[in-house]
């Protein structure tokens, strides 16, 4: 057979093998897309930033190898307090490796906990800078995190890492609508208890953010009952949510009452519920707190200058106080 | 009689063209790179990174950071291995005029090759078998310490059993696993069609530089094969023009996928590596092999020298 003939039948077998592995081929790359097992292609703006070098060993299945040095890159940027490249390093590093949840939160909370409070703290700026920085600090951490979820929809642990960003007293004055906001937190609460791989705490704490919204009274009452059946689930907090539901839900019930039953003494149910009363910046409901403080201050005989009325109530927190000066 | 015929078959003329070109390659000193990836298994196991979050998060990052290394050194390691070795063999054997003698005798030519297209898999497998039983037993051991620090850290501050049950079951995530040794032979399986593919290039090649240039090109446009095939396969929805489309086609067809062979950064990162997928990804990877070396034996058959 001469040179070209044996070239030619080389070329014909090389395209004919082609073809017939081509469609295994592309079944096996979507199986194993659809198991989570090779990664999306890199997008050119993340080969870009991580330079050539890097490209090249990424794309030879290196990528976590890669992703753990950016991390150690972007934890310099972090102890140098550089925060626009903590947030641009975390995207690089979420590029390469997206299934890691430690990168996940790890730059979420640099952007809406660290970040934010540099900016809360920084005395150089002006007020009015600093508290949109601060704020657009916890939206980026938040979006952050929400990317997050889209690419591991099954992690409990960012689903739940999301409730708390939106259920924290210093976090949520940073949104327009607290409503929205504790309504956004149940959500991710619940979907992260939905996966049933949560820790018990979460359905509570789905519970404590869904307390919170209001016009949504009746089904918080009728969840925190279902909690309770559980014995696990009666801490202080559920127990006076609980307690604070049935009196929305019923005006004329004697929260005093019905607060020795759940808390066992009046001592206890008076010292719960001025606990309560106090906790002004969590923005629990207090439907019946008053009247069932009067009550068992009658009943206690406290003192007129003991009362818990008498005592200042935490300054209101949010970003006006904050950023006054 | 038995002992004649066992000689004269197919396999045992593999089986000693292949055990001659492991040791051919072994007295080489490749091995030595063995001592560096010690170095790197047991280094990682110490390194004190600056890391971002609490103690209780630290120690998966570690096993994390054992995997990542240690495999990455193994995808380097017989990637370059399978290349260089393969890309050396045909050359050595005539520059040493060993092949005059070897295919003076009946000694099939397909024989021939596939003998020293085995003896470098048996060099890589080895290699990387050493080298997983290194990681695995560094593995195994650190998560061990992980494991006592965290339940120590849990039991202080008081945590429910759920959590610490919960964390315990992440933690475990990252110890040595089946989908960790299915990793490693996906390692071995890219390493295999490399090799086989340079095997292709050499028995055309001139020298052992262009067999090894060419061989390292197509290893990094072959991680865009499986862009070129979605291209072309859709095509037809996204209106490319006829030029692009015959380009991604051919590039599929001639190009092997690398992409298939990424299994290991989403085993690093916890996830699980079902067999099945390992099977298909096994037969794909043969499938391969076994074209490039009938291909090779192909040109080689009347190559004269």
């Amino acid at each position: 057979m001469k040179a070209w003939q044996k070239n030619g039948v080389l070329i014909v077998a090389l395209l004919a093998f082609g073809a017939a592995r081509m469609p295994f081929e592309a079944g096996l790359s979507h199986a194993l897309r659809e198991a989570s097992l090779t990664p999306l292609p890199l997008e050119i703006g993340t080969r870009d930033k991580i330079g050539q070098t890097s490209s090249a060993v990424a794309l030879g299945g290196l990528r976590t190898l890669v992703a753990t040095f950016l991390n150690l890159r972007a934890f310099s940027f972090f102890q140098e307090q550089r925060w626009d490249d903590v947030a641009d390093t975390f995207d690089t590093i979420v590029d390469l490796a997206p299934r890691t949840r430690y990168y996940w939160e790890t730059g979420s909370w640099h952007l809406a906990y660290n970040a934010a409070s540099y900016y809360l703290n920084d005395s150089k700026m002006p007020a009015l800078r600093r508290r949109e920085a601060w704020r657009s600090s916890i939206l980026k951490g938040r979006a952050f995190l929400e990317r997050g979820i889209r690419n591991n929809p099954d992690d409990w642990s960012l689903q739940a890492n999301l409730g708390f960003l939106l259920s924290d007293t210093n976090k949520f004055p940073a949104f327009r609508d607290a409503n929205e906001t504790f309504a956004a937190a149940a959500e991710a609460y619940r979907k992260s208890a939905d996966t049933g791989k949560a820790l018990s705490y979460v359905r509570r704490a789905q519970f404590y953010a869904f307390a919170r919204v209001t016009g949504k009274e009746a089904e918080a009452l009728t969840m925190a009952r279902s909690l309770y059946a559980e014995n696990k689930n009666r801490t202080p907090t559920l127990l006076m949510l609980l307690l604070i539901l049935e009196a929305h839900e019923n005006p004329s019930l004697d929260v005093a009452h019905r607060g020795i039953e759940l808390f066992g003494t009046p001592q206890k149910a008076y010292e719960a519920l001025g606990d309560h009363w106090q906790r002004t910046r969590e923005r629990f409901p207090v439907y019946g707190v008053a009247a069932g403080l009067e009550s068992l201050e009658r009943s206690l005989s406290v003192p007129q200058e003991k009362s818990i009325f008498n005592k200042a109530l935490q300054a209101p927190a949010g970003p006006d106080d904050w950023f006054s000066k | 009689m038995n002992t004649t015929s066992a000689k004269g078959s197919h396999l045992g003329r593999i089986t000693v063209i292949a055990m001659h070109a492991f040791t051919q390659l072994v007295r080489m000193k490749v091995f030595y790179f063995l001592a560096v990836f010690a170095v790197i298994a047991i280094a990682s196991n110490f390194f004190d990174l600056p890391q971002h979050e609490g103690p209780e998060s630290v120690g998966i990052n570690v096993l994390r950071s054992i995997k990542s290394w240690s495999l990455g050194t193994m995808t380097l390691f017989s990637v370059v291995l399978s290349i260089v070795a393969t890309a050396l063999l045909l050359p050595k054997d005539v520059e040493d005029r060993t092949l005059y003698t070897i295919l003076a005798k009946p000694v099939p030519r397909l024989d021939y090759l596939a003998g020293k297209l085995l003896g470098v898999l048996l060099l890589v497998f080895v290699s990387l078998a050493l080298m997983d039983g290194l990681m695995t037993l560094v593995l195994h051991i650190r998560t061990g310490i992980v494991l006592d620090q965290q339940i120590e850290m849990a039991h202080g501050m008081g945590w429910p059993q759920d959590a610490i049950n919960s964390l315990k079951t992440e933690t475990m995530a990252h110890a040595p696993n089946w989908s960790l040794q299915g990793a490693v032979f996906a390692v071995f399986l890219r390493a295999s069609i490399m090799a086989s593919l340079a095997l292709l290039i050499s028995t055309f090649s001139t020298s052992t530089l262009f067999t090894t240039i060419i061989s390292f090109l197509i290893y990094f446009i072959g991680h865009f094969q499986a862009d070129a095939r979605d291209a072309y396969l859709q095509s037809g929805a996204v209106g490319q023009g006829f030029f692009a489309r015959l380009a991604s086609l051919t590039m599929s067809l001639v190009l092997p996928d690398f992409q298939l062979f990424n299994v290991i950064d989403s085993v690093i990162e916890g996830q699980a590596f079902p067999l099945l997928l390992l099977a298909k990804l096994t037969l794909i990877g043969l499938f391969y092999a076994v074209f490039f070396t009938m291909a090779s034996w192909f040109i080689f058959a009347e190559k004269e020298f």
